[in-house]
């Protein structure tokens, strides 16, 4: 009998709502069945921001390839980011010449690629060849070029030793070697003689193709989603104890864009740790979460890199835009510099995670932060109005905000990034604080590539940003201390320093990292602080501790403030077993 | 038929075209580029210039747009800075990745919206009052906060994943087909929410009004049972809106939706469109607004041949009269006017079924079927 058609009709609805409920109940039954065990023995999960752009090293320097660089391939020497200090990594010893120029490295024996492939000199050679090839356009090249000529690489005593020339003295030494991943001949040596190799290992490579001398080896890639790595079976490192590492069988690292979400998964059990910092935002959630023993919370003390103000110092703006030029006064920059509670920008905008600091060298470079060259500044509103009056600035009308000495109202303009919580909030403070000792500030928040262009363009008055340290020493980042630099932020690419003060820290920075002596150079960039502390050239208020989270059952980690955190020691990593 | 779909696909190359290349110029012209992120680091500075040389974003703007429009005569859409892959088939994997996702949610948010929608349009008592004020609840929240909210509860009772992908594998065994299917969970649920809203609210005043229709009274005064006349009659008059919103919905789903992917770690080509602007890829840009042009202009046929299905009308007038379509401006005005006077005429009884008439329309069944 066939029945009615409402009953069929009714009957299909039911049928179709019975599947839906019924697919959405075995999902979940499955899923929560075949959920991965987060306590996977030797199997970590980490988490990073951004996908990768490519596997090659030579012209991929985003953030996550710097990490995946650590991850599977092998350096010369590699620095540790827990001591600061250059240990040995391909090259086990090493001899430096007198004049600090040459250096030789003893070359591990009996090493093989991941394909089992013994790695040889002829690698090293070949890696600095392809660096140098005008047609890669490497990235890394500028940095190891000198006075505009390349490091020299030589092989000698029957491969086992290369040796290094500076082209020119250079203190630093093999710290510069950090960066340069050695690449196997035998993968990519057709690539380089075809003048193709800037475009080798894409992120389309077949994961067999990626040959490294790192402790990990790419099993897979998933564009978007997670980098799966394996151990890597010839890795020639051994523990203390003699046990080949690493101890991990497998490091998944995931791509999850959003910082919500990365805590989310931490806190779910999905992912192992972060590999970067916990946001002062996320902190009382983490600490929750760490008191729940959900996570394990370490603090690794004082960044690197604080965010600073700085003023456009160049005489071509003064030009331009001569009613504004008071804003080149040393009287703002230093009534700013005592006049800004920096208590309230740790309170405001970090939340209590950070300490106040007076000059770009933060507590964190135990190296070379000298407090006796930068000394505090007591936070002082009246001794700011006093610098400000002095330098002409005057309040005809007594409403409490100044006028500038030429005429018209004492206000400028701050750039910052937006969507940097912690930079708009800081800019939203030193709004406040400016206004209490009679400085007008208008906001102004830009996208990174808007900012950078009114920044390299010279078209602002002042900037609340930060930049990022890949080192330590100082010699690295030559384009932010050298009046000629790109990135000298206050007046950038002088042609000859403008004011006796910049050339006093050009000649002592030149001098600093020609030093062959760790002593001597300390000295010089000790000197160089004193000025930057007495001219007040850009103003630095607060350096933000830095957190790491993890989940309990990592164990090995040595966190450092410096990327990739606490990947960059992955070889150590381990799972807890109980 | 055949000149119906030359002219669509006339329209969709002519659409993507002029998307793609409105977007290349909007952000070519934009203060700032894809080195930005270069900036302040060591070495930076000549790293800029080889990547600004790399990526041809040293040249002048006439000649950059040349050449891409060039490549683009050889759908060739270049190379993306971010990712540093050619732009085609990176857009078209991420695509895929948001049509999975678009698939089943759409596909939920129309059976659950279309059967929410007929039962309080239907109504008046509490079930009614009910869908309407989860369907107000559903709309008013924005997909961000609900992706949040169900990824807090995901994280805290670890019922189903927080995120990520496992659809690649699914179909190499039954369990990574179930680890697939129980991973899509959270963006679907965030997707379909307010999708389904959308629909239920529709669906709800099409019914409402379609119970109104002469038509639907005069079934119900032969006695055809209420319930098939709501479910079968009044739903099928009731298809028009929807569909003309669906088309719409679809569209969205298909594009990506960049706070659902972003928060649910979904690599799809809303989070794709998103990274792109952020790190100012022009290239990547471009391509993912060919992207969305070529999904709105698929989406849109396939809305007006479901209207058509829905309307006979317009297939009555040949699919001319769909073509000329646009959602929502109004669609009587190219409808024969014969078939408009046979719908709202109460006092026109045809003797027998016409071509113009919908096919749920119950003068049909009231004469032959009781």
């Amino acid at each position: 009998m066939i029945p009615p058609r409402h009953t069929r009709y009714a009957s299909a609805w039911l049928l179709v709502s019975a599947l839906v409920v019924g697919a959405g109940l075995v999902v979940l039954w499955r899923g929560t069945s075949s959920r991965p065990a987060v306590t996977h023995p030797r199997r970590l999960t980490a988490m990073v921001r951004s996908e990768p752009r490519g596997f090659n090293r030579l012209v991929s320097r985003d953030r996550t390839s710097v990490t995946l660089t650590h991850l599977l391939h092998g350096r010369l020497v590699r620095v540790n980011l827990e001591t600061q200090d250059v240990e040995p990594a391909l090259a086990e010893s090493w001899t430096v010449s007198d004049d600090g120029r040459t250096w030789r490295l003893a070359l591990r024996q009996d090493v093989r690629w991941s394909d089992g492939t013994p790695f040889t000199a002829d690698d090293v050679r070949f890696t600095f060849e392809a660096v140098f090839d005008p047609r890669v356009k490497s990235p890394l090249a500028g940095a190891l070029r000198f006075d505009g000529k390349p490091l020299g690489v030589a092989v000698e005593d029957d491969g086992r030793v290369v040796r290094i020339d500076f082209p020119v003295p250079y203190g630093p030494g093999l710290r510069v070697l950090d960066s340069v991943p050695i690449l196997p001949r035998h993968k990519l040596g057709d690539a380089l003689a075809r003048g193709t190799l800037a475009s080798a290992w894409p992120v389309t490579t077949a994961p067999a193709d990626i040959v490294g001398l790192g402790p990990f080896v790419l099993k897979e890639y998933r564009p978007g989603d997670r980098v799966v790595l394996g151990r890597n079976p010839y890795f020639w490192k051994r523990d203390p104890a003699g046990r080949a590492l690493p101890y991990l069988d497998e490091l998944v690292i995931l791509v999850v864009p959003d910082q919500n979400a990365e805590m989310l998964r931490l806190e779910s059990g999905e992912a192992d740790l972060m590999v970067a910092e916990v946001r002062p935002d996320d902190l009382a959630a983490v600490r929750d979460m760490a008191e729940r023993e959900r996570v394990r919370l370490v603090d690794l003390g004082v960044g690197l890199d604080p965010d600073f103000l700085w003023f456009n110092l160049a005489p071509s703006f003064a030009r331009r835009e001569p009613a504004r030029a008071w804003i080149q006064l040393p009287a703002v920059r230093r009534a700013l510099n005592t006049g800004v509670d920096r208590q309230a920008l740790v309170s405001g905008v970090y939340f209590g995670a950070g300490v106040p600091v007076y000059g770009p060298v933060t507590p964190a470079n135990r190296a070379w932060y000298d407090p006796d060259a930068v000394p505090p500044v007591a936070h002082d509103v009246e001794a700011a109005r006093r610098l400000l009056e002095e330098a002409g600035f005057t309040d005809a009308d007594g409403d409490g905000r100044y006028e500038a000495p030429g005429g018209g109202p004492a206000r400028f303009a701050l750039l910052t990034q937006k969507g940097n919580t912690l930079r708009e909030r800081a800019a939203e403070i030193l709004q406040d604080e400016a206004a209490k000792i009679g400085l007008g500030v208008d906001v102004v928040a830009l996208e990174q590539p808007a900012l950078i262009e009114r920044i390299t363009t010279g078209q602002f008055e002042a900037v609340y940003f930060g930049f990022q340290q890949s080192d330590t020493d100082p010699a690295v980042s030559l384009d932010f201390w050298l009046p000629s630099g790109a990135f000298h932020a206050w007046h950038a690419s002088q042609n000859t320093p403008a004011t006796p003060w910049e050339a006093e820290i050009d000649r002592l920075m030149l001098e600093m990292v020609a030093a062959p002596s760790a002593g001597e150079r300390q000295r010089l960039f000790s000197d160089v602080q004193r000025i930057v502390a007495r001219e007040v050239p850009a103003l630095w208020f607060v350096a933000p501790r830095v957190y790491v989270a993890t989940s309990p059952w990592v164990i090995g980690a040595r966190p450092s403030v410096l990327q990739p955190m606490i990947l960059w020691n992955a070889e150590g990593l381990d799972v807890r077993r109980d | 038929m055949l000149s119906f779909f030359a002219r669509r696909l006339l329209f969709a190359a002519t659409l993507v075209v002029v998307v793609a290349a409105g977007a290349l110029l909007i952000v070519r012209l934009a203060p700032g580029d894809a080195t930005a992120e270069l900036y302040g680091e060591s070495g930076g500075a000549a790293a800029i210039a080889l990547e600004r040389e790399r990526a041809g974003l040293d040249r002048p703007l006439g000649e950059y747009f040349l050449s891409w429009a060039g490549r683009l005569a050889r759908l060739d859409f270049g190379e993306s800075f971010r990712f540093n892959r050619p732009v085609a088939p990176l857009v078209v994997e991420r695509a895929s990745n948001t049509a999975i996702l678009a698939s089943v949610a759409l596909v939920l948010a129309t059976l659950a919206g279309l059967a929410l929608g007929v039962v309080s349009g239907s109504s008046r008592g509490w079930p009614s009052r009910l869908v309407s004020g989860v369907s107000i609840l559903a709309l008013s929240c924005p997909p961000l906060v609900l992706s949040l909210a169900l990824a807090l509860l995901a994280a805290r009772t670890g019922w189903f994943p927080v995120g990520g992908m496992w659809v690649t594998p699914a179909l190499s065994s039954p369990d990574a087909f179930a680890r697939a299917l129980w991973h899509l969970v959270l963006p679907v649920v965030a997707l379909a929410v307010p999708v389904g809203a959308s629909i239920e609210r529709i669906e709800s005043r099409a019914v409402r009004g379609a119970m109104g229709e002469p038509a639907v009274l005069a079934a119900l005064a032969r006695g055809i049972p209420r319930r098939r006349v709501v479910w079968r009659h009044a739903t099928r008059l009731s298809a028009t809106p929807v569909a003309s919103v669906w088309g719409f919905a679809a569209a969205g789903l298909f594009s990506g939706s960049f706070a659902v992917e972003v928060v649910t770690a979904w690599p799809g080509l809303g989070r794709l469109m998103y990274d792109a602007l952020i790190s100012r890829d022009v290239n990547l840009v471009a391509g993912c607004a060919a992207g969305g042009a070529v999904i709105v202009a698929a989406t849109t046929l396939v809305s007006d041949l479901a209207l058509a299905w829905a309307d006979p009308r317009l297939r009555s007038g040949g699919v001319r009269s769909a073509t000329a379509h646009t959602p929502g401006s109004g669609l009587r005005q190219h409808m024969p006017a014969g078939s408009v006077l046979r719908q709202h005429t109460p006092d026109a009884t045809p003797a027998a079924s016409q071509p113009g008439q919908p096919r749920g329309d119950p003068r049909s069944e009231g004469q032959g079927g009781r």
